[in-house]
């Protein structure tokens, strides 16, 4: 528990004074960021003079016309779409998988258990560089001769192999959410005569909702903001991919990838509304850094 | 004992495909190109030439005499130790801070700090371009040169190599902390108050209540996060990927080895897959050595005990 009753008052607002100056960096990067968004110019240098509000940037955004001069287009809503889906299916297939897999790591008693747990925790720690390179090769190996499903098969590849990076940590997370749920829920069941599977569905996960859905979440945030495997494998653009090849391009408006850079923040700042308990429990183990 | 069977057969088997096609397979071809020519990705020319060990020694050769190999290597030591420091120290640091204020700062500062790890990593790396920028529109020149610190915009990071290291090190410093600060704060979370108040109602201050209660407490903790994270850090690389990209930071001097492969395999220009391949087997080796050293340290195994859903 934390230390409240006892504690002397006098000197937190030291403590605060202290971690606003480390975190006042965090601040002013991001803040200057989604301000420059709304300027005609970049407001990097701390210069009130460089700040003149517009909506221009993001209007020109949503219309895909991504410089001030000559008819450069993109299709922004098509990039966000692009972004989405490898978001979504990295949930999809990172959330079944460790929801099935956790349920049994937790429940049920076999021989190789201990050692599948163990080889988990050890993919986990294993480093996602030194698979890349076989990745690849493996995608290039399995590649459509057939045009027609280039694309569906990029997008395929790249949800199932970015997927696989999270699913080592899900599984382990999933199977502490299934530790807490008291034997006896299943036992009923299990004496009604229902199967594992059926106990499974219809008992144990509604029972771990805040569980499913946390997994899910960190998948979902994953797979939004990846980059190295969407410029890997994947034929289409994600905004990942539309802000590294615009900060060097020579046509681009600069405030203008601001808003492309703030709008892709907004799942982030939803989630920093809506989902702080979660975020905040959350992952002790789940992401590297 | 057969419906055990096809439980186990219907729950593991999504594992299993996803363990075998991302890990097993790929770690297999891994070794395998390491020990061929392949170059530019020409799978058909190049697959079947068998080269043997000549690609480690390649390596082994360019790490005596190649300088720029030679630089990889020291960011990669520099880089790991310094922020391996950071992330413990800096998330045990704002554990304890957070720990010794009201909850709803706490939870706001907390929340703040997770910002680096949740945001996109486009957009992250996008705030230091502009926040380290080596010309005047960088806010840290900006900042420094209206305080009178200095008067011509300083290229940060292209000062080697303490200024490339410094930003690498503090944008992927960021990152790290959180999962320290989050770790810290739950072990916090379950020391008995009893002991905290019992300690305050005795006259300590906040800082002897951490140095002789909360800290010897969470040692387990403390271990676990630097092994942890010393493997991450070790082969990490896409929040360094884009500060390379944009000439953020040297090229040298901004690359640590897990991001000198993906950069070889799949960079601009002359791409050498054979050789990225040997440096990713050795970073494994050493990846997999810690890990299992990691499971030895903390006896995870400990933490495995018979499920109680069975029968």
């Amino acid at each position: 528990m934390r230390d409240v009753e006892a504690r002397p008052k006098r000197y937190e607002w030291l403590i605060l004074l202290a971690l606003l100056l480390a975190s006042l960096p965090l601040i002013v990067g991001f803040s200057l960021l989604m301000l420059s968004s709304f300027s005609t110019e970049m407001v990097t240098n701390l210069d009130p003079g460089s700040f003149h509000f517009t909506l221009e940037n993001w209007i020109n955004l949503f219309q895909g016309k991504i410089a001030t001069t000559g008819g450069i287009r993109v299709n922004i809503w098509r990039i966000t779409l692009n972004t989405l889906i490898v978001a979504l299916g990295v949930a999809g297939v990172v959330t079944l998988t460790s929801t099935m897999a956790g349920y049994s790591l937790s429940r049920i008693d076999f021989k190789g258990r201990k050692t599948m747990m163990v080889l988990l925790l050890v993919l986990h720690a294993f480093p996602g560089v030194a698979l890349i390179v076989g990745v690849y090769l493996l995608y290039r190996l399995t590649f459509p001769e057939s045009t027609d499903f280039v694309g569906l098969y990029s997008f395929l590849y790249v949800i199932l192999a970015r997927a696989a990076l999270e699913i080592p940590m899900s599984i382990w997370l999933m199977k502490g959410f299934f530790d807490t749920v008291p034997w006896e829920f299943e036992w009923s069941g299990i004496i009604d005569g229902a199967s594992r599977i059926t106990v499974w569905r219809k008992i144990m996960l509604p029972l771990i909702k805040p569980g499913i859905l946390s997994v899910a979440l960190f998948a979902f945030l994953a797979g939004w903001q990846d980059i190295i495997y969407v410029r890997t494998f994947l034929i289409y653009q994600t905004l990942a991919t539309f802000i590294e090849a615009n900060i060097e391009a020579e046509y681009s408006h600069m405030p203008l990838i601001a808003a492309a850079g703030t709008f892709y923040l907004l799942p982030t700042i939803i989630f920093f509304l809506t989902a702080q308990k979660l975020l905040l429990q959350g992952y002790s183990g789940g992401i590297k850094g | 004992m057969r419906g055990k069977v096809r439980d186990l057969s219907f729950f593991l088997s999504p594992m299993i495909i996803m363990v075998f096609l991302f890990y097993l397979i790929p770690l297999v071809m891994t070794v395998y190109i390491s020990m061929t020519r392949m170059r530019n990705w020409n799978v058909d020319r190049y697959l079947t030439e068998f080269v043997g060990l000549y690609n480690y020694d390649r390596l082994f050769y360019m790490f005596q005499h190649d300088p720029t190999f030679k630089a990889v290597v020291l960011t990669t030591l520099v880089f790991v130790g310094i922020t391996l420091m950071i992330n413990v120290f800096g998330g045990l640091a704002l554990a304890l801070a957070t720990f010794f204020i009201n909850e709803k700062s706490a939870s706001s500062y907390r929340l703040l700090w997770l910002l680096p790890r949740m945001s996109p990593i486009a957009v992250y790396s996008l705030v230091w371009y502009y926040f380290f920028h080596g010309s005047e529109i960088g806010t840290l020149n900006s900042v420094l040169m209206h305080l009178g610190l200095i008067s011509e915009p300083i290229p940060w990071g292209q000062v080697i190599p303490w200024g490339a290291w410094s930003i690498i090190i503090f944008v992927n410093g960021l990152v790290g902390v959180s999962f320290g600060m989050i770790v810290f704060t739950s072990a916090l979370n379950q020391i008995p108050r009893e002991l905290v108040v019992a300690a305050r109602v005795d006259g300590a201050s906040s800082w002897q209540i951490s140095r002789r209660i909360l800290i010897p407490m969470i040692k387990w903790h403390l271990l676990y996060v630097l092994t942890w994270q010393f493997l991450s850090l070790l082969t990490t690389y896409p929040h360094l990927f884009l500060l390379v990209q944009w000439d953020l930071v040297n090229r040298d001097y901004g690359t640590t080895l897990a991001l000198y492969v993906f950069n070889t395999a799949f960079g601009r220009g002359e791409q050498d897959q054979g050789l990225a391949a040997a440096a990713a087997v050795i970073l494994s080796i050493i990846g997999i050595i810690g890990g299992f050293v990691t499971l030895k340290v903390l006896k995870f195994e400990r933490m495995m005990r018979r499920p109680r859903g069975d029968f």
